[in-house]
């Protein structure tokens, strides 16, 4: 019994912080540029792909490191191409857009890797068991939390104390004010872009070397992590970051006791927050339009 | 007719000339559609897909609010007859009533918890409680069918007392069937964006600053708007179970609310009959390309990145602007 | 006793943005019937002072009475629905619908049939007689079908106004309603001022720029600085008043 709680509670902690991360690179993108992209998850299969493609060559590490960055240019390159042009018009737009682009990502993938799961190869030292008790829990899931939390706390740290990262929160408070103080706004919300899509990337290499590729392999994470925002509450990155691993520890406590409610748990937390502080727990009101 | 209610001008001789041949076409679909080598009942989903987004219209076109998540309310009226039809009495009009009380019900209900979000957030949770009835449909397996689906129901021939109309064995007759009630349904939505109701939600969509400050309670016509729409759209849910006898929990997921969202900005979302175009333009994709080709999703893709880019009045919208309407 | 009180009142109004007093301590009071003008500097909190009697946000303390009665905490709607229309600085209107549409609207609206799905012959009678009569106003009829985004600048302001008379307020409240414009635009949208001025079943209570446009109409004169009220006075005593001179008038151009 105890195992089954560990592990359930171990597995919570990862697809948490597989939230979380999906989720602030959503998140960034909402705040700047009032854009939910749908094609997010897409970004994460490409990240994983991207990094299936580099490891005869570069290997687990190389391409761990490379994958994500080559993610980032691929998201720059379509916000510069498609994205950026309607940010003019009505938000709706911007759903349809990435909705539709979405589609065209994932049967890319299908056309260039095929449809079949593939699996991506790590190190055998990250596949083994940490202690023989705890079987179930290799060090691949404490090397993949470790480095979820190097990249939130990276994040943060370049938010803060970079020049485009306190760009970019300016930005999420007041656009105008920055485009008046001379910053070139259509700049900034690309390079914004292009973290979301390194966050989305990163997230793909190391779901990838848990439970291997195929092409529809952010669907399932897509949700969790809108839900992870709007209970965060929009225009809050530090809100995200408690709703993902709000939402995630929940699952994994319910499927300790009730199995077949832990995906529901995620809905009904949600249901609760719109109830009683609709505006999610750290957003702000009037930042939703 | 779509003109006037799109713009507020008078009806002219073109709006009737294109409801005239609108009807005149969806009258005679079993005369012609065989000879194009089509099918009754290709021209059946047609129906229920455009009166779904017909429905889903009022909200996107009409009202200028985004729901992402309207494959809950078709996927609940699809459950909702067929569960009757199975579990309570073999009557096409019972099954019909329950499935589109329970989604519109459904839409009601939830549509309180979202009136006062607004953008890309009630977009967002529009989608997530989407997802909420799928999970609802796909884990409950005695009694939705689960992964499968529900199956193990046909639809029943209607009694008038005096005859029996076999819309379960004769497909053409179904066909008219399900004609009769789009036309009904449609017939109460352009009633209803004619009224004084209706123009309040234009209002909305075209500035709802403005509409505040004519004192109107803006909260309140969008969740109206929002319940009428989802009403509406899981009658058409309903009248899809009633096509394939099946209710499929992939009918619930956000994959179809995409579908819907994609037919009515393809056919034009400020339009009428937009999306009874689109409907027409996204079955012929389903059908044709994915038998010409696994890659079908890139191919309506593209074409839908291409209308949201180069086209966002859509097909219909471009070909009344082309007119000078 | 309302007979007896002002049209709108002010008692010591102020509003705190976090540290920032955009209105502090205003008190006013409009007669029946007057048309004042508020100006101000930028920043002066005129539009904030504006927020404050249509509703848009609650005083932080003070009151404002509309025909006597403390109104400080209803809603905007409420106020809409006590008589009390609004323009805005930037036109706000219906783009993408007609002349006719728009007025229509704020018609139906006014006669709380925003809920109808069904209106009578009678009824659909009175709404198209209002519109048109509000049209008429604002001398917009042989535009009546036309898109509202698609008119010049002046027109559209016009419209805006017309659907604010549609309402049938007691209380027009017109935030800048010649900014941006032209001459002639300014002269189109005087002159509609003017004669629902004559007509004198409004008060009309304007912000706006144009010293020319204030002192031609205004029967009297409010000026705001730094979130106070400097002066206040009929355009002549407002003209000679050394404060608003240094404060105000001698900054402009």
């Amino acid at each position: 019994m105890l195992q089954l709680v560990l592990f359930n509670l171990t597995n919570g902690l990862i697809v948490g912080a597989f939230y979380v991360l999906m989720a602030l690179g959503l998140s960034l993108i909402i705040n700047l540029s009032n854009v939910v992209n749908f094609a997010h998850g897409n970004f994460l299969a490409i990240g994983g792909y991207i990094a299936y493609t580099l490891t005869p060559y570069l290997g687990f590490w190389g391409a761990l490191l490379v994958s994500p960055f080559l993610t980032a240019i691929f998201g720059f390159a379509i916000e510069k191409l498609m994205i950026r042009h309607v940010y003019a018009r009505n938000h709706i737009y911007s759903l349809l857009l990435t909705f539709g682009l979405g589609f065209i990502l994932q049967d890319a993938c299908r056309y260039i890797w095929g449809p079949s799961p593939l699996p991506l190869g790590i190190p055998d030292v990250l596949s083994l068991p940490l202690t023989p008790d705890l079987f179930f829990v290799t060090w691949y899931r404490v090397f993949m939390v470790v480095v979820v939390v190097v990249a939130v706390g990276g994040l943060f740290a370049l938010l803060r104390y970079t020049r485009v990262g306190m760009r970019i929160r300016a930005g999420t408070l007041d656009l105008d004010t920055v485009s008046a103080l001379g910053v070139n706004v259509a700049a900034l919300r690309s390079y914004n872009f292009a973290v979301g899509s390194f966050l989305a990337g990163l997230a793909g290499v190391l779901a990838a070397g848990q439970i291997g590729l195929n092409p529809n392999m952010g669907d399932d994470l897509i949700m969790p992590s809108f839900i992870a925002i709007i209970v965060g509450g929009v225009g809050s990155l530090t809100g995200t970051l408690l709703g993902g691993l709000l939402i995630g520890v929940a699952a994994a406590l319910t499927t300790v006791f009730y199995p077949a409610g832990a995906e529901a748990v995620i809905y009904i937390i949600m249901a609760i927050v719109l109830l009683v502080r609709p505006r999610g727990l750290l957003g702000e009101e009037g930042m939703l339009t | 007719m779509s003109t006037a209610m799109t713009t507020g001008r008078a009806p002219g001789t073109r709006a009737y000339l294109q409801l005239g041949i609108i009807w005149a076409l969806l009258l005679t679909v079993p005369a012609w559609l065989p000879m194009l080598g089509g099918y009754t009942a290709i021209a059946g989903r047609v129906l229920v897909f455009a009166l779904a987004a017909m429905s889903f219209n009022m909200l996107l076109g009409f009202t200028g609010v985004m729901s992402f998540g309207h494959a809950a309310y078709f996927g609940l009226g699809a459950y909702g007859a067929g569960l009757t039809l199975k579990y309570v009495a073999a009557s096409t009009p019972l099954a019909i009533l329950a499935g589109t009380l329970l989604g519109g019900i459904a839409g009601t209900l939830f549509g309180l918890l979202l009136v006062r979000r607004r953008g890309v957030y009630f977009a967002m949770v529009t989608i997530a409680f989407g997802q909420v009835c799928f999970y609802i449909a796909y884990k409950w397996d005695s009694f939705t069918g689960g992964y499968d689906g529900l199956r193990g129901f046909l639809r029943a021939p209607i009694d008038l007392g005096f005859t029996k109309i076999d819309i379960a064995g004769n497909e053409t007759l179904f066909y008219f069937f399900v004609l009769l009630v789009f036309g009904l349904a449609v017939g109460l939505q352009a009633l209803i964006l004619a009224s004084p109701f209706g123009r309040t939600l234009l209002a909305i969509r075209e500035n709802e600053r403005r509409a505040r400050f004519l004192g109107l309670p803006v909260e309140r016509h969008i969740w109206l708007s929002f319940s009428i729409s989802c009403f509406f759209t899981a009658l058409a849910g309903t009248l899809y179970a009633l096509l394939n006898n099946f209710a499929d929990p992939l009918g619930l997921n956000y994959v179809m609310s995409g579908n819907i969202v994609m037919i009515t900005v393809m056919g034009g979302m400020r339009t009428f009959w937009g999306p009874l175009v689109g409907a027409v333009l996204f079955v012929m994709l389903q059908d044709y390309v994915s038998s010409m080709t696994t890659n079908w999703m890139f191919f309506v893709g593209t074409v839908f990145v291409a209308v949201v880019l180069f086209f966002p009045r859509g097909l219909m919208g471009m070909l009344q602007k082309r007119s000078g309407a | 006793m309302s007979d007896e009180a002002p049209k709108l009142e002010a008692r010591n109004v102020s509003k705190n943005f976090g540290n920032l007093k955009a209105v502090s301590g205003v008190s006013m009071r409009v007669g029946h019937g007057e048309l004042r003008a508020i100006i101000g500097p930028n920043g002066a909190g005129k539009t904030t002072f504006f927020n404050l009697i249509t509703g848009f946000f609650p005083p932080s303390s003070g009151e404002i009475r509309l025909d006597g009665h403390d109104i400080s905490r209803v809603p905007a709607a409420a106020r809409v629905k006590m008589g009390m229309g609004r323009t805005f600085q930037i036109t706000e209107i219906f783009p993408e619908l007609t002349v006719r549409e728009n007025t229509r609207i704020a018609v139906e609206t006014g006669l709380g049939f925003s809920l109808r799905a069904w209106l009578n012959a009678a009824d659909r009678k009175r709404v198209a007689d209002a519109s048109e009569e509000v049209m008429t106003m604002a001398n917009l009829t042989s535009k009546a079908d036309r898109l509202v985004g698609e008119l010049s600048h002046g027109d559209q302001r016009s419209a805006e106004i017309a659907m604010a008379l549609a309402l049938k307020p007691s209380l027009l409240l017109l935030d800048e309603p010649t900014a941006g414009m032209g001459d002639e635009e300014t002269y189109q949208v005087t002159g509609l001022i003017r004669r629902l001025h004559r007509d004198s079943k409004y008060t009309i209570v304007l912000i706006e720029h144009d010293m020319r446009v204030v002192f031609h109409l205004a029967d009297r004169i409010s000026v705001l600085a730094e979130g106070k009220l400097l002066a206040e006075g009929t355009p002549e005593e407002i003209s000679a008043n050394e404060h608003v001179q240094n404060a105000y008038l001698g900054k402009a151009e």
